[in-house]
């Protein structure tokens, strides 16, 4: 058949622009067109939809308690989608009662087997949606269709269905997860994975142990972040043998795994022995361990701190230092005795912001009334905001450092 | 000569189509990604982001010079952001007006005496101020650098956190702009160095206290073609060439980056007149000479909502000046042109800024000048004439409204019938004459560059606070 394009073809090359000219006003029609219908389409959907949601939040009570029967609204898809999302945003603030009362409705009313069903049945988005929704009910029966998602092949299902078993939060989840990672090793960002790991295990961190001991160097480190968040002061034993640890993410998930625990003598020693690791960012992590212990005891550890050369971990002890406010005067004269200036300047700005200069100002001027020794030395290097050697008095215990400092 | 103005116009011709055809593909292809996007969203639940102790800290860098207007507002809505974990750094670059007035005003500054290490070179720091009302917020007040490399090189000596997200003063962030930009970065933290998200324009939508609170197209035509320029550049251009991983700009408006690598390649270049893009182009250069594999994405889904000119002088002085900066940059990266190891940057993403970017407006003027030379001579069929007239032009509609499609299916900012309606009946109109004027505006832009006359005029400025007036 000729094409209809052909008698075109008599006016030579042209025809072509005269084709695509044409196309592109049908095109461009074309796209007006649908971008109005859809518009129209979309604008009766959604008051429909809302007027629906109105209703439905009107006899809530009554839909979830069953005096509405079930199959009423049960069989319309447009309904039933409507009554899970009110429900599934009501479990995410729900307590722990009111969660009771909102699972056993799904379960009653066949949604939960409904998306257990999608979720091992459906491919592509609709799995991953059914996978999500399933987490949110936080249904211990959703978790064998989620921990069978988690063998996917396709990364996005395999990252749905961790947040799914993230979201039910329950440690039979995480038993699943950490099975799933001790079979094929970590195959999902570090990210949703500790997320997950972290809803799942915070009330048995305790399973986390094994595989922190015999995983391989990847995926131990993203279960020590983890153990780091999620440890109790019943297994600081363990997390002192992580402080221990050849690899530097280790020791530092150790540091916040003891700021969790009793924080005086092992744990105390053993941050205070972190905070001098050759790795910056294991210092860092003990050094605000130490900053939120409370004592005295933490206070040395964090002035040798202070005289870090990064500058993350001198500020961080800072930080710390500052929120001692029961002897700042005696803190004060140490930071300046270490003839540091950059300790100095760390010190001061940590007390710059938490608003407390003035406050370390009246109690060395108070000091000065009572002619405490140094106490005029101390103001005038706080005023002046520069190290200078107290009249008299011995060089200083460390060598100053003022240079390759980050 | 007759033979030619004969192979001139052949070649415009080809050229015409060739452009047109690789829009036709970028369009495709960004339709598709942007799709994949939102349908990847409906399972990722961004609340769950926000609730987890391990998303990486972000410092939301704002320079500021002469900011008065909006400073307040452009603060409000940074420290209004939905984010776990957020410091925002504000840089007064020496302004003249009140911007830090306003600041020490608004939000009880008060000097510290702070650490400041002057790692990355800029102007001197005259102080920093910390606000008694919100214990995230810290205020760089600095000598004048003249320009923004410098302002935003000193507030990089300031960030303290993995991510630095540079913004600019006069543009406000969507509440969760934050959470969602920083969605492929969680999703792969290895690789993704950078990414970039979606500016659009704020003329004629309300915002109150920091907030955007209804989104309107503005009321000038000048400012509505700017609308559909945004929407093509961003949903199409940038989405389209990040799945190739040939981005080479992100909009200096609103860019989320890794600050040690900024810090890397020394900041932003202080002379840059484009500095946004000519980081982007370093990035890709240090992490190509190292043979990292990386990636510096694009999410369309975080919105930036800023001003755009809204007069012709304005708008002419602002895209010569980015005609610059793209001539700025392409001259210092030419040794990166067809060389095996600059990869795809060499070979495509950086020929394609030189041919369909900065030649653009010397062969399309050109070509229009050979076209009319030749109907004068009779050298020029009048038929084929109006119908290559026609082809260019209903082409270029299509790509338009194809954009406006893909805002309309996926994002829907645009709420009113009318606002939809008009943006795409200046689907028509921006063709012609608007884009034979912005190529004037690009030429003279090159020239200037050329001739060394490269004195910045900051356009006319209404305001944040005032958006709803105009």
């Amino acid at each position: 058949m000729a094409s209809a394009f052909s008698k075109l073809w008599t006016h030579g090359p042209a025809a072509i622009v005269v084709e695509v000219i044409i196309g592109a006003m049908v095109a461009d029609g074309l796209l007006l067109g649908f971008i109005l219908l859809r518009r129209a389409y979309r604008k009766r959907y959604f008051a429909k939809r809302d007027g629906r949601v109105y209703e439905l939040r009107k006899k809530w009570e009554a839909l979830i308690s069953g005096e509405i029967p079930y199959d009423t609204w049960r069989r319309s898809a447009f309904d039933r989608r409507i009554v899970e999302e009110i429900a599934l945003d009501a479990i995410e603030a729900a307590s722990s009662e009111e969660f009771t009362r909102l699972l056993a409705f799904l379960r009653a009313t066949g949604l939960i087997e409904k998306r257990i069903f999608e979720a091992r049945k459906h491919h592509g988005w609709r799995r991953l949606r059914a996978l999500v929704a399933l987490g949110r009910t936080r249904a211990p029966e959703g978790i064998p269709a989620l921990a069978e998602a988690l063998r996917d092949p396709d990364e996005e299902t395999r990252h749905a269905a961790l947040r799914g078993l993230g979201r039910v939060g329950l440690p039979e989840a995480g038993e699943e997860i950490l099975t799933w990672l001790g079979e094929n090793g970590l195959r999902v960002s570090p990210l949703p994975l500790q997320n997950a790991l972290i809803h799942c295990c915070r009330t048995r961190p305790r399973m986390l142990l094994p595989y922190l001991q015999y995983a391989d160097r990847p995926m131990r480190e993203v279960l020590a972040r983890v153990f780091g968040e999620i440890a109790t002061d019943a297994l600081q034993a363990e997390a002192l043998a992580l402080a221990c640890d050849e690899l530097p993410e280790l020791r530092a998930a150790a540091a916040r795994a003891l700021s969790h625990a009793d924080r005086q003598g092992p744990a105390l020693h053993a941050l205070s022995e972190l905070a001098q690791d050759g790795v910056w960012f294991v210092r860092l992590r003990a050094v605000v361990a130490l900053g939120e212990i409370d004592g005295a005891a933490a206070t040395s550890p964090l002035l040798g701190a202070l005289r870090d050369p990064n500058r993350l971990v001198r500020m961080r002890a800072a930080e710390g230092l500052a929120t001692r406010t029961a002897d700042m005067a005696a803190i004060f004269a140490e930071v300046v005795a270490t003839q540091d200036r950059y300790a100095l300047h760390a010190y001061l700005t940590a007390i710059e912001n938490t608003g407390l200069r003035e406050r370390l100002e009246e109690e060395l001027l108070e000091r000065r009334a009572r002619g405490a020794a140094g106490a005029e030395h101390l103001l005038a290097v706080l005023r002046s905001e520069r190290v200078t050697a107290e009249p008299g008095a011995p060089g200083p215990a460390h060598e100053p450092v003022t240079a390759s400092r980050s | 000569m007759i033979q030619f103005l004969h192979w001139a116009n052949y070649g415009f011709f080809y050229y015409y189509l060739l452009c047109n055809v690789i829009y036709l593909v970028l369009v495709i292809v960004a339709i598709k990604a942007t799709t994949l996007h939102q349908l990847k969203l409906r399972s990722l639940r961004l609340k769950w982001y926000g609730e987890s102790p391990l998303v990486p800290p972000i410092s939301v860098l704002i320079p500021a010079h002469n900011e008065e207007k909006s400073i307040g507002t452009a603060v409000r809505n940074a420290l209004d952001l939905n984010y776990p974990s957020l410091e925002v750094i504000i840089v007064n670059d020496g302004s003249q007006d009140g911007t830090l007035e306003a600041l020490q005003r608004e939000f009880h500054l008060r000097r510290v005496n702070a650490v400041y290490v002057s790692q990355l070179p800029c102007s001197p720091v005259r102080g920093l101020y910390r606000s008694d009302a919100d214990q995230r917020l810290l205020v760089l007040d600095k000598e004048g650098g003249g320009s923004k490399a410098d302002a935003v090189n000193a507030g990089l000596n300031a960030v303290n956190s993995p991510y630095v997200c540079v913004v600019d003063a006069d543009s406000i962030l969507e509440h969760d702009s934050l959470l969602r930009i920083m969605v492929p970065v969680l999703a792969d933290p290895e690789r993704v160095v950078a990414v970039g998200g979606i500016v659009r324009v704020i003329n004629g939508s309300h915002v109150a206290e920091g907030r955007l609170e209804q989104v309107r197209l503005p009321r000038k035509g000048l400012e509505v073609i700017q609308v559909v320029e945004y929407l093509r550049a961003f949903l199409m251009g940038r989405e389209a060439w990040a799945q190739f991983n040939m981005l080479v700009i992100i909009s200096g408006a609103f860019g989320l980056f890794r600050t040690s690598l900024v810090r890397a390649v020394g900041g932003y270049r202080a002379e840059a007149i484009g500095e946004d893009l000519d980081l982007i182009v370093r990035l890709h250069r240090h992490l190509l000479d190292q043979r990292a594999a990386y990636r510096i994405s694009f999410v369309p889904d975080p919105v930036c909502w800023t001003e755009v000119p809204s007069d012709l002088r304005s708008l002419a002085r602002q895209r010569a000046r980015w005609h610059q900066g793209l001539l700025d940059v392409l001259r210092r990266n030419e040794d990166m042109l067809f060389r095996p190891r600059y990869g795809r940057i060499g070979w495509l993403a950086l020929p394609y800024q030189w041919v369909f970017e900065f030649l653009a407006p010397v062969i399309e003027l050109g070509g229009i000048a050979t076209i009319i030379l030749a109907a004068c001579l009779g050298a020029l069929d009048p038929q084929f004439f109006l119908e290559f007239l026609m082809f260019g032009y209903v082409f270029a509609t299509v790509i338009s409204i194809g954009c406006v499609l893909q805002e309309e299916i996926t994002y829907r900012r645009y709420n009113d019938w009318q606002d939809v309606l008009r943006l795409v009946s200046y689907c028509f109109l921006e063709h012609f004459p608007y884009r034979q004027l912005h190529m004037v505006w690009r030429l003279q832009g090159a020239w200037q560059y050329l001739r060394g006359d490269l004195v910045w005029k900051s356009p006319k400025r209404q305001g944040l606070a005032s958006a709803r007036a105009r």
